[in-house]
């Protein structure tokens, strides 16, 4: 019975940013409760929904319903509606659960911004929109343009502090660089997914999920131009999640509130890339070479971001880096996952689709876990700031005593993402790191990825403590002296609550979340869901695996020499870096210089071919165009005056035009030999 | 309930009969209560009543004829339902239009309705006289409703024009049918279609077609018989200006649908004359038509000149379907004439408000309307961008409907058409520096007060209908493109 308003979940969003962008300047705190309202209501209706779905009868086949919108000529038929099956209900009710808590959080976070405080809200309740519309969309042309809804949202959010970039000011002048670039950069991917999508409706005819997913329907379209399709694709997903080598724009995003970065990296906007590859598995799962292809990425992208967060000093990049190094691990998840499960298909071996099923899983169950535990440490790092003043490291210090609080969620927050025992980083990182582990032995790749991966799980453990030491621990800095105590309960009660979440969240693996996001190929179709549960046999399975005490084993090892550097200091990081003049310490504090990398391409090359494609605008098309349009109204102005107003010159003109036609007429006739 | 129990044969023009009773009792209305409020109320029922009896009919999938005479049936019940919605939106604002003469409240309306009634019964002919008396009941009626605005030297003097020009062009059409009549011993379509198939014709029956499109050519205002529309529509009072250029334009268009098309496709034409070198005919008049009408709109500084100089263009884009002649083509040619009444009379409805607030006709006179009536200058942005053809409003869908049948998507060939293609989207790209200026105006330029104007609420609500047509027809074009595929495959089967 829910079931069929899933369309008002992104509606309800939309609904209210209408109401705050028209009339938000009247309604208490600036539109702030409704927009909490707007996606508590759509949290709530996720519940249902997913309730309602996941006990119906149709489960665990997806319940879709779309109507016509347009048809393109030739046959190209596209709908609109939603799509629910196991993936959508876990996406929106993490998201939309989420963002309800970011947004009560704002209300303390962003008090003092007095009108500015309707622009916010009604964006972030636009942003929400995208996201909610994204997942329970039909097909993918619709799921396309809430991607682009929240391209333009995460622009104008990041944007948000660019408001005094009139004064000079050099903080809104990084804001306003900042939301460009994330719009740049995305947009590269965006091009990308586009084209993939332009082939798949070439070839499909629709867009639809529920007949693109049918391998009939797969089979009889050109394997080729699925493979091509799919990487054009995947191009997407490496722009929106910030994956190698379009990661850059993510750490500078930082420059939006801390609640936007909060909701781009725990409930929206990069999940969306995670998101599209999961839910197009069946398509990306054709040719194992594309999952390759996409495990490779991952990995690398999980490796290099980690590396970046180790020595930077601003709490929110660090914290950046480290959603990048997540993403990379879902992905890497997904693409080994996928590999196992492209090649079961293709040797029709049911044991290989099955560990592919359980890569599926790994993957979403990291991509859920990650957004609690996301939101709560952004939210802990806002709070930080707020009291503070300041994004810099090094002027914290001993804030524990003042924000006990903060300080504790924050731990938590750090525990989980650190993959420490029954936390809930560490179940779904294990998981990756095993499935990854099993692709290894079909290829050799993922084995090297799987060294990656592993000595990432140390590098974040050691960054996350790195962090946590230096804001909460050992003596006050500057900026913490004068620290003005724990924040307001509205930003207080999210942390709470999302540190229960953050903890617990693993758990629900050994209650039937395996069962619910993964994806079964039985070779009539591809279901979401109803697979089989492994449940507790997680529990004995990850524990007599050898390598996971070799993952908690260099976790703790991390946060040991964290430890050591940062609260005893009894080893100086200054002689690792040579305080900070080692080639390596430069190389990570420049971002492997890929900013400067960016730029070259951009100046040297993009650069040079604006200056010659400028000068053949210029001189050549815009003086064409500048011809032309000069005939056209000197042209307008000669014809106006054949208007002379006199009707005996009007019938003359039309006996005339008789007269043309007819000779045309003839001429033609006689032409074409009809006469 | 079944309609056509109730109305027996008559259903087919139970519409028009609605009319016809509004129009006989509209005077006397008039002249025994003295109220033209009153006038307008009886005036505005009638006009709903025949639209709803359509609606019903049009729904209901009703077809049926009248004493062989007139027939209901998808293409007329679609097309009666644009002249009846242009009409809704011509009476609706009339009582609160300062232009709309008050003392002749009566015969005001009673012209209308009955010009409406002419088209009407134009859509539902299949007989070269019934289409020529149609014809005439509506030229008849719009040249009287033009000088209606009495004292204004402008409204007499396009009047005049329209009389002359009009007069010429029956007469052409008049001298046209009778060729043909002298060709084939016939005057309906379908029996001249077939007679031309047999017969080896001459050179006389290019003539007869081309006296034809002359004096059909004059209602749409094809170019070169375009000189008389700008003329009038500026002279004649706004809501009558908007009847004109989205009703009875269609109605001409409607004409040359139901005539050639026909003539040429479902009677699969003739060996003689392959039909090639009307379509070639056509093709040139349309590229003529569109290039005229845009290039001379850029030159006019009255936006009711510029408005009938873009209706001309837009005409000319329809006129892509007499050169693709078939039925995709027919159905996007008839969807554009839906989206046209929206768009055109949307911005026409705008200017009526205007002179209502005492804004003048010059498009200078709309500096700064952008702060002095926010949602009007806003609306008219929008019905501009949609006549330029910028999506997601209806004019891009249409647009793009209409030149995709000149490129000839249908069946994957590229027709001969695209040539015809390339000219209406140049066309498109001139027709946006007009617009773009008026909008520009608005918005950008400064006016010599920030004082709020007031609109009567009458026109808010009808360019409210407008807006949301605009909007929706581009979002959703298949709520009536299935009703004009339906009318095109009725057309050409």
């Amino acid at each position: 019975m829910f079931i069929e308003y899933t369309w008002l979940i992104p509606l309800l969003p939309m609904l209210c940013f209408l109401i705050i962008g028209f009339v938000g300047q009247k309604t208490p705190q600036k539109g702030g409760y409704i927009a909490i309202a707007g996606a508590a209501i759509s949290c709530i209706l996720a519940v249902l929904i997913s309730y309602e779905y996941l006990t119906g009868d149709a489960y665990p086949a997806a319940v879709t319903e779309s109507i016509h919108w347009f048809t393109i000529p030739g046959g190209f038929e596209i709908n609109v509606g939603y799509y629910v099956d196991g993936l959508t209900c876990m996406m929106m009710l993490f998201s939309s659960f989420i963002s309800t808590l970011i947004f009560v959080y704002s209300l303390g976070y962003m008090g003092e911004q007095g009108e500015r405080r309707k622009r916010y809200y009604a964006e972030v309740s636009l942003f929400l929109c995208g996201m909610l519309g994204l997942i329970v969309s039909s097909n993918f042309l619709v799921m396309f343009i809430f991607w682009e809804v929240m391209g333009l949202c995460s622009y104008l959010l990041i944007g948000f502090w660019s408001f005094r970039h009139d004064d000079g000011d050099e903080a809104s002048a990084n804001a306003a660089s900042a939301a460009k670039k994330a719009f740049l950069v995305t947009r590269l991917g965006d091009v990308c997914l586009m084209a993939g999508l332009f082939i798949l409706l070439g070839e499909f005819h629709n867009l639809d999920y529920a007949s693109m997913f049918d391998p009939a329907n797969i089979a009889a379209v050109d394997s080729d131009k699925i493979t091509i399709a799919m990487l054009l694709c995947f191009g997407g997903v490496i722009g929106k999640s910030a994956q190698f080598p379009l990661h850059d724009w993510l750490p500078d995003a930082m420059a939006g509130p801390t609640t936007v970065s909060s909701l781009i990296h725990a409930a929206t906007m990069v999940k969306a890339g995670v998101y599209l590859v999961a839910r197009g598995y069946p398509l990306f799962v054709q040719d194992a070479n594309v999952m390759l292809f996409v495990g490779i990425i991952g990995g690398v992208t999980a490796f290099i971001a980690a590396t970046m967060a180790l020595n930077n000093m601003n709490i929110k990049r660090v914290l950046a880096y480290s959603t990048i190094s997540q993403l990379g691990y879902m992905i890497l998840g997904l693409g080994a996952g996928g590999y196992l499960m492209a090649l079961g298909i293709q040797h029709g071996d049911a044991a290989l689709i099955a560990a592919g099923t359980a890569g599926m899983v790994a993957g979403c169950f990291h991509m859920m876990n990650h957004a609690f535990f996301k939101a709560l440490l952004f939210m802990c790092s806002g709070s930080v700031i707020h009291a503070c003043g300041t994004e810099d490291m090094r002027l914290m210090g001993g804030l524990r005593k003042h924000m006990p609080i903060t300080s504790i969620t924050m731990l938590l927050g750090s525990l989980s993402i650190a993959g420490f025992p029954l936390f809930s980083g560490f179940w779904s990182k294990d998981l990756v790191l095993d499935i990854a582990l099993e692709a290894g032995d079909e290829t050799v790749w993922f084995t090297v990825l799987w060294i990656l991966a592993v000595i990432t799980a140390f590098m974040t453990a050691f960054y996350m403590f790195r962090m946590w030491f230096m804001t909460f621990m050992g003596e006050e800095r500057e900026n913490a002296q004068h620290c003005h105590g724990e924040s307001p309960k509205s930003m207080t009660m999210p942390l709470v609550v999302l540190s229960v979440f953050a903890v617990a969240s693993g758990f629900l693996i050994m209650f039937g979340l395996d069962g619910i996001v993964g994806i079964e190929y039985t070779g009539a179709a591809f279901v979401v869901g109803g697979a089989e549960t492994e449940g507790f046999e997680y529990f004995s399975e990850l524990f007599t695996n050898p390598y996971t005490y070799l993952t908690i084993a260099l976790a703790l090892i991390g946060i040991g020499i964290a430890y050591l550097m940062y609260v005893k200091c009894s080893i100086n990081p200054g002689k690792f870096n040579k305080n900070g003049e080692s080639w390596l310490y430069k190389a990570l504090s420049n971002r492997w210089w890929f900013p400067q990398l960016y730029n070259q391409i951009s100046w040297k090359f993009g650069y040079g071919i604006a200056r010659g494609v400028d000068y053949v605008d210029r001189q050549i098309i815009d003086g064409t165009v500048n011809g032309l349009s000069g005939a056209v109204v000197g042209g307008g102005s000669t014809v106006s005056k054949m208007q002379t107003g006199h009707v005996q010159d009007y019938s003359s003109i039309v006996l005339l035009g008789i007269a043309v036609l007819s000779v045309v007429f003839l001429v033609i006739a006689m032409i074409t030999g009809g006469i | 309930m079944d309609i056509s129990s109730i109305f027996g044969d008559f259903t087919a023009i139970i519409p028009m009969i609605a009319l016809l009773i509004g129009v006989l009792i509209v005077p006397g209305v008039h002249l025994g209560l003295k109220k033209p409020t009153a006038t307008w109320g009886v005036a505005l029922a009638v006009v709903i009543v025949s639209l709803v009896l359509n609606v019903i009919l049009l729904t209901g999938d009703y077809q049926g004829t009248t004493l062989d005479m007139a027939s209901y049936n998808p293409y007329s019940g679609l097309m009666i339902l644009l002249f009846q919605i242009v009409l809704f939106l011509a009476v609706f604002v009339s009582n609160s239009s300062i232009e709309t003469t008050r003392n002749n409240t009566g015969t005001y309306y009673a012209l209308m309705m009955a010009a409406a009634m002419g088209m009407m019964f134009v859509a539902e002919s299949s007989d070269l006289i019934t289409i020529f008396v149609g014809v005439e009941l509506t030229s008849i009626s719009s040249y009287a409703l033009v000088t209606l605005k009495r004292g204004d030297s402008r409204a007499a003097e396009a009047g005049v024009k329209y009389v002359v020009i009009g007069g010429m062009s029956t007469a052409l059409t008049l001298y046209g049918i009778s060729m043909i009549y002298g060709l084939t011993g016939t005057t309906e379509i379908a029996a001249i279609a077939a007679q031309t198939q047999l017969t080896e014709l001459n050179w006389m029956f290019g003539i007869a077609m081309v006296a034809m499109i002359a004096g059909y050519g004059f209602k749409i205002a094809a170019v070169p018989f375009h000189m008389w529309a700008p003329d009038v529509y500026e002279g004649a009072s706004t809501p009558v200006s908007l009847f004109l250029a989205t009703g009875s334009k269609k109605m001409g268009l409607g004409v040359f649908f139901q005539i050639f098309l026909v003539m040429f496709v479902a009677g699969t034409a003739c060996s003689a004359i392959a039909g090639e070198e009307i379509r070639y005919l056509f093709a040139i008049i349309a590229a003529f038509t569109m290039t005229v009408g845009n290039v001379v709109a850029i030159a006019q500084s009255n936006i009711k000149r510029m408005l009938a100089y873009s209706s001309i263009a837009q005409a000319g884009y329809i006129l892509i379907v007499m050169a693709v002649m078939n039925d995709y083509a027919a159905s996007a040619g008839i969807f554009h004439m839906f989206t046209h009444v929206f768009m055109k009379g949307g911005a026409f409805l705008i200017v009526g408000a205007l002179i209502c607030a005492g804004i003048g006709e010059k498009i200078s006179d709309y500096r700064g309307l952008a702060k002095r009536a926010p949602f009007l200058a806003f609306a008219m942005m929008l019905f501009l961008f949609s006549l330029a053809g910028i999506p997601p409003l209806a004019g891009f869908t249409s647009k793009f409907f209409l030149f995709s049948s000149a490129v000839g998507t249908v069946d994957g060939a590229t027709s001969e058409w695209v040539w015809l293609a390339f000219v209406a989207i140049l066309n498109s790209a001139i027709s946006l520096y007009y617009y773009a200026r008026v909008v520009k105006t608005m918005y950008v330029d400064k006016g010599e007060t920030t004082e709020k104007i007031k609109v009567p609420k009458i026109f808010l609500a009808a360019i409210v209908i407008c807006l949301v047509a605009v909007i929706v027809l581009g979002v959703y074009p298949q709520l009536v493109f299935n009703y004009c595929e339906a009318a095109a495959s009725f057309l050409l089967p």
